[in-house]
């Protein structure tokens, strides 16, 4: 039992923390949120530390094998848990400035990351889907938090409504999944889904469609993506911030703990669609931003883009994949939240402004403000010596060195695309002339954030070695988690 | 199973009963109760007006809340009807775990106290 | 073969079908004297002699109320949905009849002595709120609308402390099982430890019936009759069997939950030569009989009021009585 509750820790203080801060918000006198704020912080930071002390340790499971912790899973929840951290930093000034400032937003932030804990550390269909839901539905929430703009509402309805349809598919493909294999755990499921003759039967692969439709909706990958470009436009920023980064860190993370250890042997029915999955967000991620106005609703199709990115690495389903993603991953939530620190800054006399042509001449302006985007831009579109570029090298050499040959040159041709409006930015900030209203300086703790993140960006490649060595220590313990069901098949096979 | 069976099939027989007399008693003035309608006596009644627009009309939300918050509720004591009656053989373990169950449950509720969700004014 | 098969199936469902109808019969006859002493009650309190002409002390008045109402004319406005209008008597009496099914009337009366029979009851209980949500939403008529939605909040918030009490009266016992709650009580009636319990279940039954004063549904100063302004007729009375049976179903409930079903009040020589039954309906004709003299004394509440009382007051209250009990229980290594 202490074992259990020592392995659920993160959580533990993530969910205890946000029934505190609601008590301490719903009973202070006076508005309370910058208190809030600040505790939901140095509970996130706290959850962060305990996460990350688990880095080293063994793989070990609690609640009859429902939840597991590795360094994967440290590695991830650190990474996720710093991302909701940084999105509740930046949203201070925003949702002070818009007058949706409430104690509720951290709060919610803080159950949405302790659900994203919940899912990284999933080893069970029940577990993931207990994840999957609370996260979600506090996302349905702060989507919805401007509950006096019609867009928000309606972005957090769109997003409600379809998240769940994709809880109804998944749920369909788990009920499936578990008629036939007779348990919910990922590793009993991997002994059950074996293929026969190279094929899977085709009940299993039903089960798995579904499944994976589900998954591939909550990292927003093509065709599951139709909510993405409403919903972050919709949202206010800071909560579109915070929808680009972490969630789908924690996305991806339960994505490739599943495949990897539950259908592991099934590699041959999902393979394909990870490729299909891959090459479609990548294709429309690159061309749909190309006519983008608006910068929230180019981001959402760059996110798009990059989730595409990510699964070049995953479908090559080797332990140089798994770690290629991981690195892909934490890159593109640095540069995402770099990126929004900007954007989170794009405010005139009039209030924020969103389009892409309010940021003319912005390197006169605010030249500050003007090089961290450009940066980060450079990033995104994968030029070297940007940290972008590496995220996108690894992945497409792991692709190349599993013989996904035309999967890596659909996906460089793909980033060239989109290098197009990534650039169309930096030429909009360099080489146009300033319009009339001025860009108002960049708040504080924006700067600093922005900064930070350029800086990483910037000099990651001068000594990447630490990130590349944890993104492969935690591969590999997906990968030999795998050997482990092997291993345990093999017993289960010489039993009978 | 056939016990399980033996219990539940005579409350089928109960209400099968219950819906035969009922249903007697609804077909009833079918047979002796006079009928001659006309439109005024089968208008809607609103206090001798015409009725003045649809009846199913917008209400209030609080309702919903309401309904919201019931379902939480039902659900805590759908909870509780397993644990209360092995509480015996739950053990201190079992106690605890729902206590904090309930625990969090009051968290919400403190949390509704306090933003108006139970007043209804 | 043939034989074997009329005794093991024709002839117990025979015998069960008699039981069935037998407690139907009796209860329908009996709700007849109960309504006719609520009137007596409300009367006596106002120092009027209420029905007095029809029988022996108006003794046969429900009676001639029935047959009355039977021979009217049976008026659907022509914009309700026609349907579901019948249909919402049928449901409210058929479920307040079919809670009969489990009650232990005495020892071994049942005539399903279901291992759920709480649950069964709380259950049946809980799906009378369709009956007045169909037969307000069909009228399609304002008042009977206004009153559905009403009876419809207030029957679903103290629902919540109802089943909060059930769970307190569980803890205590250990099997839901209404013959087993009974037969815990043979020390002590669950009256006197878990008082504070009793009184919030009896107040939440009255708003769970819709009865005063709680009868906001059926204010008749504001919404005319609540969700039965629209019917008449058979259906009327058929509506008014339903609640009625709904208010004994309650009372019965209350004698078994708290005072003890059949058992008699002391295990002595006068008192356990009398039938439990007799106990049973005495028990139950005390609960009516409250009902009844709240109706006379207690004027009717406001519908904040109401809500408050039920969120604000039974809810954390029974809700920390269930906290408590279980820690006592646990505390003292009493739990069963």
């Amino acid at each position: 039992m202490l074992q259990n509750l020592t392995l659920i820790l993160p959580e533990m203080i993530l969910f205890l923390g946000a029934m505190g801060l609601l008590m301490i918000g719903a009973f202070s006198k006076g508005d309370s949120t910058r208190t809030v704020n600040l505790g939901a912080i140095a509970i996130l930071a706290l959850a962060a530390a305990t996460a990350g002390s688990f880095a080293n340790n063994a793989q070990a499971t609690a609640f009859n094998g429902a939840f597991v912790m590795d360094s994967f899973a440290a590695l991830m929840k650190v990474l996720t848990f710093v991302a909701t951290g940084i999105a509740i930093i930046m949203s201070q000034g925003y949702m002070r400035l818009e007058k949706l400032a409430r104690f509720e937003y951290p709060v919610l932030l803080l159950l949405a990351a302790a659900g994203m804990g919940m899912m990284i550390s999933a080893n069970d269909l029940i577990a993931l889907y207990m994840g999957i839901e609370l996260q979600s539905l506090a996302l349905y929430v702060v989507a919805a938090i401007n509950r006096d703009s019609l867009r928000s509402t309606e972005a957090g309805l769109k997003y409600f409504v379809l998240g769940a349809l994709s809880s109804g598919m998944l749920l369909y493909g788990a009920s499936l999944i578990y008629g036939f294999s007779g348990s919910t755990n990922f590793v009993e499921i991997a002994a059950a889904f074996q293929p026969q003759d190279g094929i899977l039967p085709m009940a299993q692969v039903l089960g798995l469609v579904f499944l994976l439709a589900g998954l591939a909706f909550k990292i927003s990958a093509v065709p599951f993506h139709m909510w993405t470009p409403d919903v972050y436009e919709g949202a206010p920023t800071s909560v579109t911030a915070f929808f680009a980064s972490a969630p789908k860190l924690a996305g991806m993370a339960i994505f490739l703990r599943i495949m990897m250890t539950g259908f592991e042997n099934a590699l041959v029915a999902w393979q394909q669609i990870i490729i299909l999955l891959a090459i479609l967000s990548m294709v429309l991620g690159a061309f749909a931003a190309i006519g983008q106005q608006n910068i929230k609703r180019l981001m959402a199709y760059s996110s798009i883009g990059h989730m595409g990115f990510a699964l070049v690495g995953f479908a090559a389903a080797s332990a140089a994949g798994v770690s290629s993603v991981i690195l892909y991953m934490t890159l593109y939530v640095v540069m995402t939240l770099g990126t929004f620190a900007c954007i989170l800054s794009m405010r005139q006399d009039s209030g924020p402004v969103e389009r892409i042509s309010d940021l003319a001449g912005l390197s006169q302006t605010r030249p500050f403000m003007a090089f961290c985007l450009a940066v980060m831009m450079f990033s995104l579109a994968g030029i070297p010596p940007m940290a972008g570029f590496f995220g996108k090298l690894f992945v497409f050499r792991a692709a190349i060195d599993a013989g996904l040959y035309s999967l890596s040159i659909i996906g460089v041709l793909a980033s060239v695309v989109g290098a197009f409006y990534y650039l169309r930015i930096v030429k909009v900030m360099y080489l146009d002339a300033p319009a009339d209203e001025v860009n108002e300086p960049m708040p504080r703790e924006l700067s600093i954030l922005a900064g930070v993140m350029t800086a990483f960006t910037l000099l990651f490649f001068v000594y990447p070695s630490p990130l590349v060595e944890l993104a492969d220590k935690a591969g590999a313990v997906l990968m030999q988690d795998g050997m482990v069901a092997t291993d345990m098949l093999q017993e289960h096979l010489a039993g009978h | 199973m056939h016990d399980l069976l033996d219990s539940y099939y005579p409350i089928l027989i109960f209400m099968g009963l219950s819906a035969v007399i009922t249903a007697a008693l609804l077909l009833v003035p079918a047979l002796v109760a006079p009928s001659n309608p006309d439109p005024e006596k089968n208008a809607p009644y609103e206090c001798g007006f015409e009725a003045f627009d649809d009846a199913r009309m917008k209400f209030d939300v609080k309702f919903y809340l309401v309904a919201i918050l019931f379902i939480i509720f039902d659900l805590e004591v759908a909870f509780l009807f397993p644990w209360a009656v092995a509480f015996g053989d739950v053990g201190l373990f079992g106690f605890w775990s729902m206590m904090f169950f309930l625990a969090v449950l009051t968290v919400g509720f403190a949390y509704e106290w306090r933003k108006g969700a139970l007043d209804w004014d | 073969m043939d034989s074997v098969f009329f005794d093991t199936y024709i002839w117990p469902a025979l015998i069960v079908t008699a039981h069935s109808l037998a407690i139907i019969l009796a209860l329908l006859v009996s709700l007849a004297f109960f309504m006719l002493a609520d009137r007596k009650i409300w009367a006596a309190a106002q120092l009027r002699k209420g029905p007095t002409m029809v029988g022996p002390f108006g003794l046969l008045q429900s009676f001639a109320d029935i047959l009355k109402y039977l021979l009217k004319e049976v008026i659907i406005p022509t914009t309700a949905n026609k349907p579901v209008f019948i249909l919402a008597p049928f449901v409210t009496m058929f479920l307040a009849l079919s809670g009969w099914a489990v009650i232990p009337v005495s020892e071994g009366w049942a005539v399903a002595d279901i291992n759920v029979g709480i649950l069964y009851i709380f259950a049946i209980s809980s799906l009378g709120v369709y009956g007045v949500i169909m037969g307000g939403w069909a009228s399609n008529s304002k008042y009977p609308f206004l009153g559905a939605l009403r009876s419809a909040a207030q029957m679903v918030s103290y629902e919540v402390s109802i089943g909060l009490v059930i769970i307190t009266v569980l803890l205590c016992v250990g099997s839901l099982n209404l013959t087993d709650i009974v037969l815990a009580q043979e020390t002590v009636w669950f009256a006197v430890p878990l008082f504070p319990m009793f009184v919030v279940f009896f107040i939440s039954a009255l708003a769970e019936t819709n009865r005063p004063p709680f009868d906001l549904p059926e204010d008749e100063s504001a919404l005319v009759a609540g969700f039965m302004t629209e019917y008449s007729s058979t259906l009327y009375v058929v509506f008014m069997i339903g609640e009625l049976a709904n208010i004994v179903l309650m009372c019965a409930m209350c004698t078994i939950l708290f005072l003890g079903g059949w058992l008699p009040p002391v295990d002595i020589a006068p008192f356990n030569w009398v039938p439990g039954v007799v106990w049973f309906i005495l028990k139950m004709g005390l609960m009516f009989f409250m009902f009844a003299m709240t109706k006379v004394i207690v004027p009717r509440y406001r519908y904040d009021q109401l809500m408050r009382l039920g969120w604000k007051v039974f809810l954390p209250l029974s809700l920390g009585w269930v906290v408590l009990t279980a820690g006592f229980l646990q505390y003292f290594g009493m739990a069963s």
